[in-house]
């Protein structure tokens, strides 16, 4: 670096008080000058002294290779500091009360005067602890040579870092005389002794304590200054949660004897929020999360279940009584202690699944009053015959309609229920809400007539419920319906239902509007997947495509110029039929035993129309087949009533009534135009003209022959049954005050709840087309596998199948014997687990 | 002129004084950079140094503080730069300066 050749001589450094041999006393005196100005700092005159000189009196000896006598010496001076000027001062302050206090607690020593001692204390340590910081500041600033040069050199802790340790040392472990204890025990104890005060509700100096804690957070266990070798995290933070510990069992304890679950809540909510508050004001904030979980686990978990079981308080009344604020305390403590939440979770599962019952169990009970009076009434009409059954059957079953839909919003209800709460208490937390969905659609299908009654609740709003309400509003409903739908495991029982329900709602222009029918079958699409909404979407279908059919043929049949009073005006639904579902309808009563129906004997009138439209359909649709199916259309019938002689009024004149019938009960009512008006026919009489099957026969000519509202034929004897035997006559007495008339819809086409036997008859069906499902997806899945165990494949099924419904094991191992026993696969003879082989 | 600082907080120049009397008034700021300099005059120990904003060095002579009075302000000047080149330093003053720079912590 030195490079400037012969520019001048490089002048030796002045080597300052080169002394040579006296190297001694060199010291001594640099020392004095050191000693007498580490005095004059102690003792706060550090404004006569020159820091310069004193600094290079440190410098000398360090040079001077003395560093490490004068780091001793230094150190002696602070020992013997400690122990003359700081320690006596600090012994002042720990009177026998102190001592007592840390010894055994609270002794009749009344908390103000345990606070002013304990203050005092506090504060005559802080003051010391300050002025000691503050000097050893001055000290390092003015032996930085030695710390620079000496302490780097020789590895050793700065004397900064001595001092405090010194301070640690002789301050704080310094015993007591006569005592086991030492400063830092008792400084421990009142500060302890403080925040359980403060807990109790009295004012303390939070400053005073926060320096206190911050002089703890300032020094550490060992020279190294490790970050967790802080004294404050190795001396007092334990022993503040310990403290703290007891603190909160014993009041947890006394809230679970003494008060009820809000409390609690509110107690812990509030405690959470004291303990942050006080770590950053009184203690420091290193211990907020420690601090947090000692109260979360003394004040939540331990005894979390006993709180959420309590009669009256518990999560039962705060569901009971909407107490959000409470489930949201709640919702918050646990979320705090438990990711999962769990034991919120099976409360609140338990709760649905409980209330879910109830609601179950009501329905029930209203099923079996219904049922139970019945029994009461028929022994009272037993002398009359049972002529009053029909009708009582009538109101019982609209009563148990009544009921399915009352089930329906009664659900709904707990619904809307848990998810206000979800939305204003829980957080919208996820967890819970698959959790809550799971129990609702546990319960839900615990119900056996989950599926009827959905079905039915959407059949009521589709035919009346929307009438008159906003778009909002029907949307409101359909997504309730959908809701609903979710949890349905048995969506195949569902279909059938909705099916069934929707056949007549469409065949009898029921529905309300057919934009929120479509709606709704797009919702399901949605939600359960297009497989399953196909046939519905094949029903509207051919309700359009008969709509175009039937003006097409108006046309066709004006077009052909034969225009003729009394051509019959045709209108026609043409139902492909696998879309629809005939048996539920009505039609297994015409259904021989090879599945073709009777075709009943239509009048020639009809029979000429028929052929005509068939002949109009068939030309553009070649090689379709069309089965007219009598019992479920309508007929509108144009009577003329004659006048009978002798009669004023209404009899006195000619009537003409425009009545509407089902299709049937026209084929009835022309037969009598052939007759006299005194002529009869027999029930067996008129069967075997029409070839109509005996039930719907029955059910027609109940209609239009016991109904007094459309008693187009008169019977004998007159009573409200059918029954083989009787005799019909044309009513010709018959008085109306209205032109048109309608006759009741057979029984058959009132949506309502299904009587015991048809259920059993739908699920025996619904059986029956499981069977049939599962085969074709075990089929489908082994020639995918060839190969496959036993337990594998059931899995899959199920997997498969749980769009749909939920398969029983029983019924999979049935048809998968059924299959082997076709031949479609075989057992693998010495697989180690079960399995089976797929025969192509 | 310095020694008024007591009484308006701190004065922006501080003197340095050598050995031999030479006496240079330098920006606090610059002076600072000496560790030991910034010590001396921090106000919270309160020396005699830090009370009238005058050092006294007993052992450097005024050629060579000058020459730190002078690195003090180079330094200053390009506090803020990369790429400066080194000062300019006389050969016969190098270990003189050497030991100031050690005593000075700078």
């Amino acid at each position: 670096m030195i490079s400037g050749r012969g520019r001048g001589k490089i002048r030796p450094p002045r080597r300052p008080g080169v002394g040579g041999h006296d190297e001694i006393p060199e010291f001594e005196t640099q020392w004095d000058i050191l000693r007498s100005a580490l005095k004059e700092i102690h003792t706060k005159n550090a404004s006569k002294l020159s820091f310069e000189q004193i600094y290079r009196a440190s410098y000398k000896i360090v040079l001077k290779k003395q560093g490490d006598r004068l780091y001793d010496r230094v150190r002696e001076f602070e020992e013997q500091w400690f122990g003359t000027e700081v320690m006596p001062k600090i012994r002042q302050l720990i009177t026998p009360n102190l001592i007592n206090i840390t010894l055994e607690g609270v002794a009749g020593v009344t908390a103000n005067e345990r606070r002013t001692t304990g203050e005092d204390f506090l504060r005559g340590l802080k003051a010391a602890w300050e002025d000691h910081i503050l000097t050893m500041n001055m000290t390092t600033d003015v032996l930085m040579y030695m710390d620079r040069v000496y302490c780097t050199d020789n590895r050793k802790a700065s004397i900064f870092t001595t001092s405090m340790g010194l301070f640690r040392d002789h301050i704080l472990r310094g015993r007591l005389t006569g005592s086991e204890l030492n400063t830092f025990n008792i400084l421990n104890s009142v500060i302890l002794d403080h925040i359980s005060m403060e807990r109790d509700g009295d004012t303390i100096n939070r400053a005073l304590i926060r320096s206190c804690a911050f002089m703890l957070e300032g020094m550490y266990e060992t020279d190294e200054e490790n970050d967790s070798d802080k004294l404050y995290l190795t001396t007092f933070e334990p022993e503040f949660l310990r403290a703290s510990r007891a603190f909160y069992k014993a009041e947890c304890t006394n809230l679970l004897q003494g008060s009820d679950a809000s409390t609690w809540l509110r107690a812990t909510q509030r405690r959470l929020a004291e303990e942050e508050t006080r770590c950053y004001m009184t203690i420091t904030p290193l211990t907020v999360p420690k601090i947090a979980k000692v109260v979360e686990q003394e004040m939540i978990s331990a005894h979390l279940s006993e709180f959420l079981a309590m009669e009256g308080s518990g999560i039962k009344a705060m569901i009971e009584n909407d107490r959000y604020e409470d489930l949201t305390i709640l919702y918050q403590l646990v979320s705090r202690v438990d990711q999962s939440k769990e034991s919120l979770k099976v409360a609140l599962q338990a709760r649905v699944v409980e209330l879910g019952s109830d609601i179950n169990k009501n329905i029930q009970n209203i099923d079996f009053s219904g049922a139970a009076a019945e029994p009461a009434e028929n022994g009272e009409a037993a002398s009359t015959g049972d002529k009053g059954k029909a009708a009582k059957q009538q109101t019982q079953s609209a009563k148990m309609t009544a009921a399915a839909i009352q089930w329906v919003d009664e659900v709904l209800g707990l619904k809307d229920k848990f998810d206000t709460m979800w939305k204003k208490c829980l957080e919208e937390d996820l967890i819970l809400h698959t959790a809550l969905t799971k129990s609702f659609s546990d319960f839900i299908n615990l119900f056996p007539r989950c599926s009827e009654y959905v079905s039915l609740f959407i059949d009521d709003n589709l035919k009346r419920g929307i009438k008159g309400k906003t778009e909002a509003e029907i949307d409101e409903v359909l997504d309730k319906a959908t809701t609903l739908l979710k949890y349905i495991q048995d969506r195949d029982m569902f279909e059938r239902y909705y099916k069934k329900h929707l056949a007549r709602r469409l065949l009898h222009g029921k529905s309300e509007s057919s934009d929120v029918e479509k709606q709704m079958i797009s919702r399901m699409k949605l939600e359960i997947g297009s497989a399953f909404t196909n046939k519905l979407e094949g029903m509207f279908k051919d309700m359009t495509m008969s709509d175009d059919l039937t003006s097409g043929y108006r046309t066709h049949i004006s077009n052909l110029g034969d225009l003729d009073r009394k051509q019959i005006d045709l209108g026609i639904s043409v139902l492909t039929s696998n879309f629809w579902p005939m048996e539920s309808m009505g039609g297994d009563a015409s259904r021989q035993e090879d599945g073709t129906q009777i075709s009943c004997n239509w009048p020639s009138e009809i029979n000429t129309l028929q052929e005509s439209f068939k002949s109009f359909y068939l030309k553009e649709r070649n090689g379709r087949k069309l089965t007219w199916l009598g019992f479920l259309g309508t007929a509108d019938v144009r009577c003329v009533f004659p006048k009978i002689p002798g009669q004023t009024g209404n009899l006195g004149r000619e009537r003409r009534h425009e009545i509407s019938m089902p299709t049937f009960g026209m084929i009835v009512v022309l037969l009598f135009n052939e007759l006299a008006d005194d002529e009869s026919l027999s029930f067996e009489e008129i069967q075997q003209r029409t070839n109509i099957p005996s039930r719907d026969l029955a059910r027609t000519l109940h209609s239009i022959a016991v109904n007094p509202k459309a008693k187009v034929l008169r019977k004998e004897p007159e009573n409200r049954e059918v029954k083989p035997g009787d005799k019909f006559f044309f009513n010709t007495h018959f008085t109306s005050k209205n032109i048109k008339i309608k006759a009741p819809v057979m029984a058959g086409a009132v949506n309502k709840v299904e009587g015991d036997e048809e259920r059993r008859e739908t699920e025996v069906k619904n059986d029956e087309h499981r069977g049939y499902v599962i085969d074709t997806v075990i089929v489908r899945i082994m020639k995918a596998r060839k190969v496959y165990s036993h337990q594998n494949l059931l899995m899959e099924v199920i997997q498969q199948l749980a769009q749909r419904f939920k398969p029983n094991v029983d019924m999979m191992k049935k048809r998968i014997e059924s299959l082997i026993e076709r031949e479609y696969m075989e057992r693998v003879e010495d697989a180690p687990v079960p399995t089976y082989n797929y025969l192509a | 002129m310095a020694s008024s600082s007591q009484n308006q907080g701190l004065s922006k120049y501080v003197t340095l004084v050598s050995m031999d009397g030479f006496e240079f008034v330098v920006l606090r700021e610059a002076a600072s950079v000496s560790k030991a300099i910034a010590r001396m005059l921090s106000p919270t120990n309160g020396f005699k140094e830090a009370q009238d904003g005058r050092c006294v060095f007993g052992e450097i002579n005024g050629v060579v503080l000058e020459k730190v009075a002078e690195y003090f302000y180079y330094n200053y000047k390009n506090r803020n730069r990369e790429d400066v080149p080194d000062m300019e330093i006389p050969p016969e003053l190098c270990l003189e300066l050497l030991m100031a720079a050690d005593y000075l912590d700078t």
